[in-house]
């Protein structure tokens, strides 16, 4: 059993290896498809057209593209992204500043959507109310549907234009060195409340509509019935038979949602100027940082594979009646 | 006996609101078709010289806003789904297409008309200016198609019209005096269009109020509804196509093109689309027809998996081996033998998709890479209000509202027929 499990997670990670080289590989091809030769930039009047043949030569522009992409792909493996156009850094420390923060802000929301969408389903559940449930269920569709750019300029206007109760945007105050450690922290919160409640909001709706409909339709199976029957109390029914039995496919789909986050929240990040991955991704992209455009979305593909890997885990380690189904 | 409000009826109401409304237009628009039509028979040339987009989606408006009542009463009993009750999200969904379809019905003004900076910026919902028209130069002995271009351009209003004024008050003496941000001008009177020798001075009224650069949110909410509607039932059916082809294949044959369909879908999938999709459109630049490939190439991977799981299925089926032996070519079996047996879960994806795409199409429209400047767009809409925020918060919620009111209904409508299929979920 325990060999078995461990063969199915190395094969996991070997396809996930595999598709990790297949994105790279796609990203190459679209770059060298796009319009534009990157020497252009140093084709001037003053400086004659042999400087461009020289940089060319320098970064093996002039090699077959086959060879280029080998170099390329050993390149990305050894873990050499190369260095930032832009911020004249290699990848890695520009993508680390970001990726922290992304981190952190990711890691928050998505333990208030887990937390706050099964308190929410666990509640509504209790009260066993037709009319509270049509309602909170119509409720979180409705919230799906808004936008986050809408949800957040919405938000900015009710509570930083109107009320003035938080911050606009950015991360720190402009007074934020002369802060104590503890008003720092404090700080911080206080500007990721808009952002957090943003970000939070849809997953809370999505994931109480999986959790719901996994607990309806299992509370109606027979072995809840039989629970029923031996005279279990309802609240211990719910939380020790239905909720477990519930969440397995949830967690799936959580692997997807924290893969998501942690490669950035792109919208949320735009809106409200954080330092995020999300955001680092576009200008890189906007700004032609090819060896930056590459890293971000390395690491996006990276991170995704790996909460999906945590999630199987997990998932195996609840019900190992799993390890077949995972196997196929 | 069923009772209530159906489907039928809100259609019928709502064409009769728009036919009475804007009866005038219609008028006009049909007159227009006729004097084309005139035009095309005695000068052809000329006549295709004149037409234009706005040109042509008008006459088609027209034409079908005049036929839709006929083509429902006629071939409405084929479709179970207008005589079923109407809720709220049908009811939305349907004035959407109403929109859609009818944009130059419901309003002949252009999207882009800005005239007057100082008068009509930033104006707040239901506020008016005056509005008045200076005569035009009488130009004699013009010719058919000159008559014809200047008679359309009163009627399908142009982006630019320099005889248009708008003013805050006007004071009527032997001149006329007008002010436009407590500035005054004077101008003769005759100058004015008249009304049997009284200047012609109309209220100018904005519904939803006006932009940072005078233009009319109304309109540009009604066209822009256009364009998100566009990018959407594009990439849905690009999306629609690709994954019912790569889904019968995977399913039907199985083998090499099965395992090279999954693990480039296990890609997709395992992958924030987003950052492809903006990388491949600030590459190759966006447009509506950029935005639409993009988006629709990039979100065929759960229909090629539901269809490839359900063709999977029907090819154990005794009907499907049957049709086999008989010789159906691969394009019969799959559109007359599997898209039948698929169709609604098919169905229900595609409404999913919808709102994923529209969704997607005003994200990139907000971060600036959409279908560009050309076309109005809820999501430029929005990331341009968002700068006059403290002022001006009817930019933002307009657009907002009708995006959010948009993938409700779709994603409410999307559960609904859910539920058809999966009678596990309906209580």
């Amino acid at each position: 059993m325990k060999s078995n499990i461990v063969k199915i997670l190395f094969t996991r990670f070997l396809s996930s290896l595999l598709t990790l080289f297949l994105l790279v590989s796609f990203l190459f091809i679209i770059i060298r498809l796009s319009p534009g030769d990157p020497t252009d930039k140093y084709i001037s009047a003053k400086l004659g057209s042999e400087l461009s043949e020289k940089i060319a030569e320098k970064f093996s522009l002039n090699e077959p593209v086959t060879d280029q992409y080998f170099s390329f792909v050993a390149n990305v493996f050894r873990g050499d992204m190369g260095v930032s156009y832009n911020y004249r850094l290699p990848v890695f420390e520009v993508i680390w500043e970001y990726f922290s923060f992304t981190f952190v802000f990711a890691t928050i929301s998505f333990f208030l959507q887990m937390s706050l969408s099964i308190g929410l389903a666990l509640c509504v559940m209790k009260r066993r109310s037709k009319r509270l449930d049509n309602l909170v269920t119509n409720a979180s569709l409705f919230i799906y549907s808004i936008p986050a750019f809408v949800l957040g300029v919405a938000l900015i206007y009710i509570f930083s234009v109107t009320l003035n109760l938080f911050p606009i945007s950015g991360l720190k105050s402009l007074d934020y060195d002369y802060f104590t450690f503890f008003s720092q922290v404090l700080d911080k919160l206080h500007h990721l409340v808009l952002p957090l409640i943003t970000l939070t909001l849809a997953g809370i709706a999505l994931f109480y509509k999986y959790i719901k409909e996994n607990m309806d339709e299992i509370s109606h199976q027979t072995f809840i019935l039989n629970l029923k029957a031996s005279g279990m109390k309802e609240d211990v029914i719910l939380k020790k038979h239905v909720l477990p039995n519930s969440l397995r496919p949830l967690i799936s789909v959580a692997g997807v949602e924290l893969g998501i986050l942690l490669g950035g929240a792109l919208i949320t990040e735009v809106i409200f100027g954080l330092p995020g991955m999300g955001r680092l991704t576009v200008d890189s992209i906007l700004a032609r940082d090819y060896p930056l455009v590459v890293g971000c979305v390395f690491t996006a593909g990276a991170v995704m594979i790996a909460a999906n890997f945590l999630a199987d885990i997990i998932k195996l380690k609840i019900d190992k009646r799993l390890v077949k189904g995972i196997l196929n | 006996m069923k009772s209530g409000l159906k489907i039928i009826h809100w259609i019928i109401f709502l064409w009769l609101l728009l036919a009475i409304v804007r009866f005038e237009l219609i008028i006009d628009y049909l007159y227009l078709i006729l004097s084309y039509s005139s035009l095309f028979f005695t000068d052809t040339p000329s006549a295709f010289a004149v037409q234009s987009f706005g040109l042509v989606d008008a006459f088609l408006s027209a034409l079908l806003f005049l036929l839709i009542i006929p083509l429902i009463l006629f071939f409405g009993k084929r479709f179970r789904f207008i005589t079923g009750k109407l809720n709220f999200s049908f009811g939305f969904l349907i004035v959407l297409g109403f929109v859609f379809l009818f944009a130059p019905i419901i309003s002949n003004e252009n999207p882009d008309f800005s005239k007057n900076l100082s008068v009509t910026k930033l104006l707040p919902p239901l506020s008016s200016v005056k509005q008045f028209e200076l005569k035009y130069d009488e130009l004699s002995n013009l010719s058919a198609a000159e008559m014809f271009r200047k008679k359309s351009a009163e009627i399908i209003k142009p982006s630019f019209n320099e005889n248009i004024i708008f003013a805050d008050s006007v004071k009527l003496s032997e001149k006329i005096i007008y002010y436009q941000k407590n500035i005054s001008y004077e101008i003769e009177s005759e100058q004015i269009i008249d009304e049997s020798g009284v200047p012609l001075i109309e209220e100018k009224f904005f519904l939803l109020g006006t932009d940072e650069f005078g233009r009319d949110l109304f309109v540009r909410l009604i066209y822009g509804t256009r364009i998100s509607l566009t990018v959407g039932i594009g990439a849905v059916i690009l999306s629609f196509v690709i994954g019912i082809i790569l889904g019968f294949i995977a399913g039907y044959r199985g083998g090499f093109p099965d395992i090279l369909l999954n693990r480039f879908t296990e890609i997709f999938l395992a992958f924030p689309v987003i950052y492809l999709v903006v990388l491949i459109l600030a590459l190759f630049g966006s447009s509506v027809f950029s935005v639409i490939i993009v988006l629709g190439v990039s979100g065929w991977m759960s229909l090629f998996k539901i269809v490839k799981s359900e063709v999977l299925s029907i090819k154990q089926k005794d009907f499907f081996s049957t049709a086999e032996l008989v010789g159906l070519s691969k394009y019969k079996l799959l559109s007359k033998e599997i898209l039948p047996v698929i169709i609604v879960p098919v169905l229900v994806n595609l409404v999913f998709l919808f709102s994923n795409v529209v969704l997607a199409e005003a994200a990139l429209s907000y971060l600036g890479l959409g279908t560009g400047n050309t076309y109005p767009s809820w999501g430029s809409m929005i990331s341009s209000g968002q700068e006059y925020i403290t002022k001006a918060w009817w930019l933002i919620a307009f657009p907002g509202l009708g995006l959010i009111l948009t993938l409700f209904s779709f994603n409410s409508s999307g559960r609904m027929l859910g539920r058809i299929i999966n009678p596990r979920l309906r209580k």
